[in-house]
C-alpha cells in the first residue's frame, strides 16, 4: 500500500494593511467563516490607528464588505478583540478580553446583547480568548487567566467548566483558541503548555499532543487551531511562525511558513503607486536571512506567516491562516 | 556608624549611576557584598533578562511588529523598569544618545529595536567593534542615506557623522577625510534597498505591513580605489575605516567626554567641545588610557570610572540632571509590580517623550545634550505629575516595602514630622536636600497632625503625599 505525502497548496490571500482606513485589517485576531462564504475578521490594531478597530468582512474572492463595530466600551464596540464565532442561525459573537465580555450581533450586523462578569467565580471569566459553539449550540468560552474552558447557554447562562491551572493531563496554562471534530470532541490550544490536548465534548481528558520546540510535532505558544473533515488538526504554531498539521492521531503531518503573495487589493494600490510600483521589480521577497529569531525572520520575509494567530477551515477543507503583523489570511488547499 | 553611612551613600550612589537607583531591599543586598563586588556584577550581567516577550505580544499585539514609537519605546520602558542588568540597560541609553538613530524618519520603531537590542549584547565589549557593528546596522545606514553612497556617486552624509558626532569630533579631521571615508563605505546598504527606501520615504504600511531590514555588502558598487584617511592610505573598506579611527587618540577622548558626561556629572554641550575644555581633564586623561591600554574595552573604561576617586567624591554627588528616562524609569522600579497587560509602559514611554526625550525619536543625529537642557518649566511638570501617579497606591510591591520602612524606622520617635522627613529622604535615595528645603518638608508633613497613634490606610496615605512633594524637589532632579 502506498501513502502520499500529506501537502497544502497555497491558493491566494486575503487583506492589506488598513491602518488609514479602507478596505483591510489592522493587527486581526480572529476570525469566522459563515456557511455562504462570507468571512469576518476582527481587527485588534496598535493604540493610534483606532478607526479600525471592529470587525471587517470579506470574502476569498476579495470582496469587502464593510466593518461591524468599532473602538469602545458601548454596545457593539470593542477594546481587545480576541475571538469570533457563529452560532447555529448565524448570528455572530466576539470576545473582548479587555472587557471580559461575549456580544452577539445578528447576521446583518447590528448589535443583539452582550453579557460578561469578570471573575474567578462559577460563570465569571477572565480574558476571554478562544469561542466555539458545540454540536448543542452552546457556546464554549476559552477562559484564559482562569485556565479554564467554560460552556454557556448564548445569553450567558453558565452550565459547565473543565480545566485548572497546571501542565497535568486536562490542567492549562493560559489556553488560548479552542476547535472541534466531525464527533463533537474538543481541542484546546494549550498555549504556554505548548501542546493541544484533546477531550470529549463534555470536556473529560482524551489525550495531548505535542511539547516545547520548534521541531516537527512540537510547538512553541500555539495559539489557534482548527480540525477539518478528515479529522486533521491544523495548528497555528504562533511562536513558530507556521503552520503545522497533525494527523487525527497526533502525529506529524507537515509545516507551512508562508507563501503570500501579491492580492489583488495590493496589485491595485501599487498600481496607484507609480514610484513604489517601480521600486518593487527589483524587490526580492525571499533572502537568506542573518537571524535565527522566527518571529524577526517573519519581519524580513514579507511572504512568511507573521505571528499566525488563528485558523478556519471552510466547507471544502480550505485552511485559512490569519497573521496578526502582516494584517492578512493565506489560504491553502490540501494537494 | 559615619562610616556605615559613607558606605551607603556612596554605593547608591553608585547604583543611581550605574543603574536606575536602588530600592531600600536592593541597597541593603549590595552593602552587603561591598563596592567591588557590586561594581563587577554590574559590569558582568549573567545572561539575558527573562522577559515574557510571548505574554507582552499577546496582549499587546503592537509590541508583535513593533512597527510604531509608542509600542517599541513601551517595550523598552519594560525592559529597563524589570531589568536584572541595569548597567547593561544604561549603556543601551549612552550609545542610544550617541548613535541618535530616530524612528520618525525611519518610519518604522522595529530596526531601531534591533539597534538598540545590538547596544544591549554588545555595548560593554570593544569600541572598534562596536562601532563597525553600527556601520553595518540597518537602522543607521538608512538613516543616514547610506544606501545612496555609491562607487563613483558618494553621499556623505554617514563618512561625515562618524566622525563628527560618533567618535573623533569636529577639529579633529579634514574635509578630505570625510569624502574618503565616505569612499570607504561605499556598498555598505539594506537588502532590497530600493523598495525599502520607498517604503520609508513614503511612510507606507502598505500592502502587507512594514518589512525589517538586514544589511548587505554589494562589492560591484563599493569603491575599491587608493583612499588616504587620517594619514593612512590604501584600498580601505569601512571595517579599515573603523580601525583606524579607532586608534586615534582624539576618539578615545570623545568616548571617555561622553562617559563623563553620562556617569560622573554633567558636562558642557558637545557643539562647545571642539573649544572648551572638559569639565575634568584629569578624569578624561584616566579613562583615555583605559581605552587604550585595554585595546578599546568599554568596559575596562566603565571600571576605571567608577573605581576613580573622581567619580567616588562628594563633588560627584548629584551633579548630573537626570535624564527623562532615568527619572521615569528610576520610579516606576521604586514604586514596583509591573503586571502584563501594563499600561504603565506606555504611559512611561509618553511621559519621557513629555520630558524632552522621546526613546527611539531623538531631535536629530545629534541626539539629546542632555544636562540643563532637561529642565523646563514645562517638563518639569511633566516630571512632577508623572511620578505623583506612579507613586499613589500603597498595594505596589515597592511602594509598600518603603512605608513599611518608614513605619519602623519612626516609630520610635513616634513618626514625628522630622523623623518623618528623614526616613523619606533616606528610602529614596538617600537623598540630600538643602536646609530650606528640609524646613518645608517638615513643615508640610506637620500638616497631617499627630500620626503617633496612625496606622494602616491613614498613614499610608501621609507618607504617599510626603513623597510626593519630595519627588517635586529640585533635589530630586538631580542624580
Amino acid at each position: 500500500m502506498t501513502t502520499t505525502a500529506f501537502k497544502l497548496n497555497y491558493l491566494t490571500n486575503v487583506g492589506f494593511c488598513a491602518d488609514f482606513g479602507g478596505r483591510g485589517f489592522m493587527m486581526p485576531t480572529a476570525m469566522a467563516i459563515r456557511s455562504d462564504g462570507r468571512i469576518f475578521v476582527a481587527s485588534r490594531s496598535n493604540t493610534t490607528a483606532l478607526r479600525v478597530v471592529g470587525i471587517q468582512m470579506v470574502s476569498r474572492d476579495h470582496d469587502y464588505y464593510g466593518q461591524i463595530g468599532e473602538r469602545g466600551t458601548g454596545d457593539g464596540q470593542m477594546i481587545w478583540p480576541t475571538a469570533l464565532a457563529l452560532d447555529g442561525n448565524d448570528n455572530l459573537y466576539l470576545a473582548d478580553e479587555s472587557l471580559n465580555r461575549i456580544s452577539r450581533f445578528d447576521p446583518d450586523g447590528n448589535f443583539v446583547a452582550s453579557w460578561g462578569t469578570t471573575g474567578r467565580g462559577p460563570g465569571e471569566i477572565d480574558g476571554p480568548s478562544g469561542l466555539l459553539f458545540d454540536r448543542d449550540d452552546n457556546l464554549l468560552v476559552v477562559d484564559h487567566k482562569n485556565n479554564r474552558v467554560q460552556r454557556f447557554t448564548k445569553d450567558g447562562a453558565s452550565l459547565s467548566t473543565f480545566g485548572s491551572q497546571g501542565d497535568g493531563d486536562g490542567e492549562f496554562n493560559l489556553p488560548w483558541g479552542v476547535a472541534q471534530d466531525g464527533d463533537g470532541n474538543l481541542y484546546v490550544a494549550d498555549w504556554r503548555n505548548d501542546r493541544i490536548q484533546k477531550f470529549t465534548s463534555d470536556g473529560r481528558f482524551l489525550a495531548k499532543y505535542g511539547e516545547s520546540g520548534d521541531g516537527e510535532g512540537q510547538f512553541n505558544r500555539p495559539a489557534g487551531l482548527a480540525v477539518g473533515s478528515d479529522g486533521n488538526i491544523y495548528v497555528a504554531d504562533w511562536g513558530n511562525q507556521r503552520l503545522q498539521v497533525l494527523d487525527p492521531d497526533g502525529r506529524f503531518l507537515t509545516t507551512v511558513r508562508g507563501d503570500a503573495d501579491l492580492n489583488p487589493w495590493a496589485l491595485e494600490y501599487l498600481h496607484a503607486q507609480a514610484d513604489e510600483e517601480r521600486a518593487r521589480s527589483s524587490y526580492v521577497p525571499v533572502f537568506d536571512v542573518d537571524t535565527d529569531d522566527p518571529s524577526e525572520v517573519s519581519a524580513r520575509i514579507e511572504p512568511f506567516f507573521w505571528d499566525p494567530v488563528a485558523v478556519a477551515m471552510d466547507g471544502s477543507d480550505r485552511v485559512y491562516v490569519l497573521e496578526t503583523c502582516r494584517h492578512r489570511f493565506q489560504v491553502y488547499e490540501q494537494a | 556608624m559615619v562610616a556605615v553611612k559613607q558606605d551607603s551613600r556612596l554605593m547608591a550612589h553608585l547604583l543611581r549611576r550605574a543603574g536606575f537607583g536602588a530600592t531600600p531591599d536592593e541597597l541593603d543586598q549590595a552593602l552587603q557584598k561591598g563596592y567591588d563586588a557590586t561594581l563587577e556584577d554590574l559590569l558582568n550581567p549573567i545572561g539575558d533578562d527573562d522577559v515574557p516577550e510571548d505574554l507582552i505580544r499577546r496582549y499587546h499585539v503592537d509590541q508583535s511588529d513593533l512597527r510604531g514609537s509608542p509600542a517599541a519605546s513601551a517595550h523598552w520602558v519594560y525592559r529597563m523598569v524589570t531589568t536584572e542588568a541595569p548597567l547593561r540597560e544604561k549603556m543601551c541609553l549612552f550609545w542610544h544618545r550617541i548613535f541618535a538613530t530616530g524612528a520618525t524618519k525611519l518610519i518604522q520603531a522595529r530596526v531601531v529595536t534591533n539597534q538598540i537590542d545590538m547596544f544591549r549584547q554588545h555595548g560593554m565589549g570593544n569600541f572598534s567593534d562596536i562601532l563597525l557593528r553600527v556601520s553595518r546596522d540597518p537602522a543607521m545606514l538608512m538613516w543616514l542615506d547610506n544606501q545612496d553612497n555609491h562607487k563613483g556617486s558618494i553621499n556623505e552624509n554617514y563618512g561625515r557623522e562618524i566622525l563628527e558626532l560618533f567618535s573623533m569630533g569636529v577639529g579633529n579631521y579634514t574635509e578630505e577625510d570625510i569624502k574618503e571615508c565616505s569612499r570607504a563605505f561605499t556598498g555598505w546598504r539594506v537588502v532590497n534597498p530600493d523598495y525599502m527606501s520607498i517604503k520609508m520615504r513614503n511612510n507606507t504600511a502598505r500592502p502587507y505591513g512594514y518589512i525589517a531590514w538586514q544589511f548587505e555588502y554589494d562589492d560591484d558598487d563599493h569603491d575599491h580605489g587608493q583612499k588616504t584617511f587620517l594619514g593612512e592610505t590604501g584600498d580601505l573598506n569601512g571595517e579599515d575605516a573603523v580601525d583606524i579611527i579607532c586608534k586615534q587618540e582624539a576618539t578615545a577622548r570623545f568616548i571617555a567626554r561622553h562617559l563623563y558626561h553620562f556617569f560622573v556629572a554633567d558636562e558642557y554641550p558637545v557643539p562647545q567641545w571642539p573649544h572648551t575644555a572638559p569639565v575634568d581633564p584629569h578624569a578624561i586623561d584616566v579613562m583615555t588610557k583605559a581605552y587604550f591600554d585595554s585595546g578599546y574595552s568599554i568596559k575596562e573604561m566603565l571600571r576605571a570610572t567608577f573605581t576613580s576617586d573622581f567619580f567616588k567624591s562628594e563633588a560627584s554627588r548629584f551633579a548630573r540632571t537626570k535624564s527623562p528616562a532615568e527619572m521615569v524609569v528610576g520610579t516606576m522600579r521604586l514604586a514596583g509590580g509591573i503586571e502584563l497587560p501594563s499600561d504603565d509602559t506606555y504611559l512611561g514611554a509618553r511621559t519621557c517623550a513629555n520630558m524632552g526625550q522621546g526613546l527611539m525619536a531623538p531631535p536629530s543625529v545629534e541626539g539629546w545634550q542632555g544636562g540643563g537642557d532637561w529642565i523646563n518649566t514645562g517638563t518639569y511638570v511633566a516630571r512632577v505629575n508623572f511620578a505623583s501617579k506612579i507613586l499613589h497606591d500603597a498595594s505596589r510591591p515597592g511602594l509598600r516595602s518603603v512605608i513599611d520602612r518608614v513605619q519602623q524606622s519612626t516609630s520610635g520617635s513616634a513618626h514625628s514630622p522630622e523623623s518623618l522627613v528623614g526616613a523619606c529622604l533616606e528610602v529614596l535615595g538617600p537623598i540630600e536636600v538643602a536646609d530650606g528645603t528640609r524646613s518645608s518638608l517638615i513643615e508640610y508633613a506637620r500638616t497631617h497632625g499627630d500620626l503617633s497613634q496612625t496606622a494602616g490606610s491613614a498613614f499610608d496615605a501621609a507618607v504617599i503625599s510626603l513623597i510626593q512633594m519630595i519627588v517635586s524637589t529640585q533635589e530630586y532632579q538631580m542624580v
